[in-house]
């Protein structure tokens, strides 16, 4: 194709892509087809069958079965998502501790012998601060937990 | 934020809020659309219905991420044609069919005359239009329903599809070009 007919294939279809537009603005206007040549007449049929809704459509209450379910949905998410939460809370740490546990038993030939060995060489002076300061801290908590809580709300 | 957004952004924010009526308030402004769009892609009622409701349920799931970028309309309509495709696709139903010519031939085949009261009062010539639509490809088909039936400007339609602006043009172009043929061979028989 040289390049005249690519000049004259766009003019073409400029031309017809026009008439479809004309088409289409005068439907939605609802302008007199009077003045409308041929090509346009023909493409505001068409603009006018393509504007028909279609024969069915959703049922009235569509919108509040839809909000209903879409709540129902949104309950049961929040709710698996809450429980997911609880069993991480709760099972990781329990998780942590018993893989700790089977890891110490699993290795106590090796370090069990280095702590037995390390044990005589601690100053007894030093571990009887270190208990005094162990005792401490465990008597400190006690109370803490004994004390009667303060039921205050704290503000927000 | 445009001013224009902003009824959208307080429904979205009502709605996030889970103030009472929002969401089927939301559902009512744009079921319309979702179901032209979705009936036009897949054209069973039945499974029209079906996507419709899960197109607001996603909605509902996601609003979260709407940043208000675009209208909500187009992101609502985004979610159904997103929605409407993966059924397609699962059925293994091809969206459009590939064009060869741009059908420029078509364009000359204009005969004399054309009443254009007595072809829309003649409803053989009608039905006989309606079924050429309904043979359109179903990305066609939606394109034109979007373009005709809804009113949305081609940017609007670019981001509900996610084509190019020039795609869609020609997928109109040639669309109606092709209906006018169909109607032009109509005419021809009546005559």
């Amino acid at each position: 194709m040289n390049h005249e007919d690519i000049v004259s294939h766009e003019l073409v279809r400029e031309r017809e892509w026009q008439a479809q537009e004309r088409a289409l603005r005068a439907e939605r206007l609802g302008l007199d087809p009077h003045g409308d040549d041929a090509r346009v007449r023909r493409y505001r049929l068409l603009a006018k069958a393509l504007r028909e809704p279609p024969a069915t459509s959703l049922p009235a209450d569509f919108a509040s079965q839809v909000a209903a379910q879409a709540a129902r949905s949104g309950r049961a998410r929040k709710l698996r998502g809450g429980t997911l939460e609880t069993v991480l809370l709760a099972g990781l740490p329990g998780a942590l501790v018993m893989t700790g546990g089977v890891a110490m038993a699993m290795y106590a030939k090796t370090w069990l012998p280095a702590v037995r060995l390390a044990l005589p060489t601690i100053d007894p002076q030093s571990l009887h601060w270190s208990l005094a300061f162990a005792g401490c801290l465990g008597l400190s908590w006690l109370l803490g937990a004994l004390k009667p809580r303060d039921r205050t709300p704290t503000p927000r | 934020m445009d001013d224009i957004r902003r009824p959208d952004r307080e429904l979205v924010d009502a709605v996030l809020a889970n103030r009472p009526g929002a969401f089927e308030r939301l559902v009512r402004e744009h079921q319309r659309l979702c179901w032209h769009l979705i009936l036009r892609m897949v054209r069973n009622p039945e499974d029209a219905r079906e996507l419709c409701q899960d197109t607001f349920l996603r909605v509902h799931q996601c609003l979260h991420q709407y940043r208000g970028e675009c209208a909500l309309k187009s992101w609502i309509g985004r979610v159904a044609y997103t929605i409407a495709l993966r059924h397609l696709q699962r059925k293994r139903l091809p969206l459009a069919e590939s064009h060869d010519d741009d059908g420029v031939s078509l364009v000359e085949n204009l005969g004399d005359g054309f009443d254009l009261e007595a072809a829309w009062a003649n409803t053989e010539m009608l039905r006989h239009l309606h079924e050429a639509i309904e043979t359109l490809p179903p990305l066609q088909r939606t394109l034109l329903t979007l373009y005709h039936l809804e009113e949305l400007p081609i940017p609007d339609i670019a981001e509900i599809t996610g084509l190019p602006v020039g795609t869609i043009k020609s997928h109109l172009f040639r669309s109606r070009l092709r209906l006018r043929d169909a109607l032009e061979t109509r005419t021809g028989v009546a005559a």
